[in-house]
């Protein structure tokens, strides 16, 4: 892809001059390589035993070397840019959608609204969230319309040339509320709790009934971003057999497939994803996002179209940690062994389903937390809001409530008067107790793991270093 | 249209660029050199760290114009065709990039720190990656691998010229 100019040794002095110049202004290609250094072939012997060897990471030198391509560092001849336009507004109907001035800019090719998406819904388990808005704005962070032009300049500035007129809608946004029987739909008739799991063991009554004393706490966690350093982005290209090829970030590729088959409305085996080399992933790339908008915009324009998400989207219009208010009730015996424990998991879903289903499953199943308590109850249901969606991030789930259940046995712990660790090792899982969802376990290491860590960092029981 | 001509990685260059066109866009898009990344484009993630004229600087805030007449070094000047840096041997060594995409940017801070400090402490190691972010949460190996080098540059001190 090099212009390289060929240098003209003859002619006059000008021409000599100009070649110079070309010489110039010839791209710099990246020095093509430092490679091979020298061949990276373990041997056999020192591969074994692999405990206390150090591994060093295959791809770990061509990042070093700022060879790795991510799909931002890709080029196709004839490449488009694309920009998506974002609602701004948390709830409302679109009323209209003009596109005719940003259409005649110079520069851009084309304009896809979530009218042209042949089927304008998907997602990983419930397919409630749109390529693009075409009737109803669910969140601010949904696209409303999508550019192509030929740079991303002239993409970002025809964006502002799209008038969309909105009626503004009140939005939910208190997930408590939305909990709430009377409050309106988000995706209406749709209720707006759209998962729900109880986990059941004992008899709580009982064992509140049995138990010295009995706390209470509510806790709460926030919204959280992946931000990935690599935005998400995705590059679509057709051939004249109306094969499209995708190039994105994507971590589960089979899944893309099955997305973009439905939204594309073509057969499986005429899509091909490629997964790139990902800058981040950390759950925050498990769905599609822009590929559906790249693959038709390349399709309307006959040339490759690329997407790349501006940090700001990569927090308004990604997925995000789901904020979970967590409400923990635990019956205690006078030495602090845990009798019974009710919990009630609301988890903020945001504007669409994504991984909530998982999410509610594994922070549901963890929330009693490492410990045998008999009389479990443990609730969790998961709703709508007209906020940025939730989905997969590291643990799904598990770190809100770890949060929630070792803030709460502290607080035990102080108001029994008892060492946080002693409450700890007291009521920890052994080997062959039961988990909350009556699963025998083995290998339990959670009483030697607390012991040595407290020796390591000399615990002395009153969370100050000795 | 603003004419640019600068050194980069050792060879002088020039091109007609728009008056907007930032450094990074310019060695990206006009120069193909891709390993300086675009993260953030607000300066606060520094994948897009390069050298001009010896010192550390986000490529993302500052115009290619404003390069004019620079010394500009990016990650694909550090190597040559018969060895690594003694930085990025370090780093693979120590299997110090996860995701590696902060790599490039993180490796020309540290090269600018060793230039000028052979022997950092940690604390001064700490203090030159602060513009440098890594959501891998890899920075202990990154500085066990900074400090590695700075034994290793101390021992080859010809592996200095860039």
């Amino acid at each position: 892809m090099d212009k390289k100019s060929a240098v003209v040794e003859t002619g006059t002095a000008t021409e000599r001059a100009r070649s110079v110049e070309e010489m110039l202004r010839a791209p710099a290609a990246a020095p093509l390589a430092p490679l091979p250094l020298e061949v990276l072939i373990p041997e056999a012997k020192q591969q074994t035993p692999a405990v206390r060897q150090r591994v060093t990471r295959p791809d770990g030198r061509l990042h070093g070397l700022g060879q790795t391509k991510y799909i931002d560092d890709f080029y196709m001849p004839g490449m488009l840019y694309a920009k998506v336009k974002r609602a701004g507004i948390a709830s409302a109907r679109i009323i209209s959608i003009d596109t005719k001035e940003a259409e005649a800019m110079p520069g851009v090719v084309a304009v896809l609204t979530g009218r042209d998406v042949p089927c304008n819904s998907f997602g990983p388990s419930l397919k409630d969230q749109p390529v693009l808005a075409d009737t109803r704005v669910f969140y601010s962070g949904d696209g409303v319309a999508a550019v192509a032009a030929v740079t991303e300049q002239i993409a970002t500035e025809a964006l502002e040339k799209i008038k969309v007129e909105y009626e503004p809608l009140t939005p939910v946004l208190d997930p408590l509320l939305s909990l709430q029987l009377e409050t309106p739909g988000v995706h209406a008739p749709n209720p707006n709790v759209y998962w729900h799991k109880v986990i059941k063991k004992g008899d709580v009554e009982r064992g509140f009934a049995e138990s010295y004393r009995v706390f209470e706490g509510t806790f709460r966690t926030q919204m959280v971003e992946h931000v990935p350093l690599e935005p998400h982005s995705s590059l679509a290209t057709w051939d004249a057999n109306g094969r499209v090829t995708i190039y994105s970030t994507l971590g589960r590729i089979t899944l893309g497939r099955a997305d973009l088959s439905r939204t594309l409305g073509i057969p499986m085996s005429r899509i091909r994803v490629i997964a790139t080399v990902v800058g981040g992933n950390f759950g925050g790339k498990n769905e599609i996002t822009t590929e559906p908008i790249v693959a038709l915009l390349a399709k309307k324009t006959g040339r490759p179209v690329k997407c790349t998400f501006t940090r700001p989207e990569e927090f308004t219009s990604s997925t995000t940690r789901h904020p979970l208010i967590m409400e923990y009730k635990t019956g205690v015996s006078k030495q602090g062994k845990l009798l019974a424990r009710q919990i009630r998991l609301v988890l903020d879903g945001g504007a669409y389903c994504s991984w909530s289903e998982t999410t509610l499953g594994k922070a549901c199943i963890l929330s009693a937390g490492p410990y045998e308590i008999e009389n479990l109850h443990a609730e969790a249901f998961v709703v709508y809001t007209n906020k940025t969606m939730t989905g997969a991030m590291r643990g799904f789930g598990a770190p809100q409530v770890c949060f929630a259940y070792e803030s709460h046995m502290d607080d035990i712990a102080k108001a029994l008067g008892i060492d946080p660790l002693e409450i700890r090792l007291l009521n920890t899982l052994k080997e062959g107790s039961l988990s909350p969802t009556s699963q025998v376990l083995h290998s339990v290491v959670v009483a030697d793991t607390l012991k040595q860590a407290a020796e390591r960092f000399g615990w002395n029981g009153n969370g100050s270093k000795s | 249209m603003t004419k640019v001509t600068l050194t980069v990685n050792g060879e002088a260059r020039s091109a007609s660029v728009p008056p907007e066109m930032t450094l990074l866009r310019l060695l990206r898009e006009e120069f193909s050199l891709t390993g300086s990344k675009l993260g953030c484009d607000v300066g606060d993630c520094g994948a897009c760290t390069v050298l001009v004229d010896g010192k550390a600087v986000n490529s993302c805030l500052m115009l290619a114009g404003q390069a004019d007449g620079r010394d500009v070094v990016t990650i694909e000047g550090l190597a040559t065709m018969e060895r690594l840096h003694p930085i990025q041997k370090a780093f693979e060594d120590k299997g110090s990039l996860q995701c590696g995409f902060c790599g490039p940017g993180v490796i020309m801070s540290a090269k600018a720190l060793l230039d000028e400090n052979p022997d950092p402490s940690e604390e001064e190691i700490r203090d030159a990656l602060a513009g440098n972010l890594c959501r891998c949460t890899g920075y202990a190996k990154m500085i066990e691998a900074i400090q590695a080098a700075a034994r290793l540059e101390d021992a080859r001190p010809a592996a200095k010229s860039a």
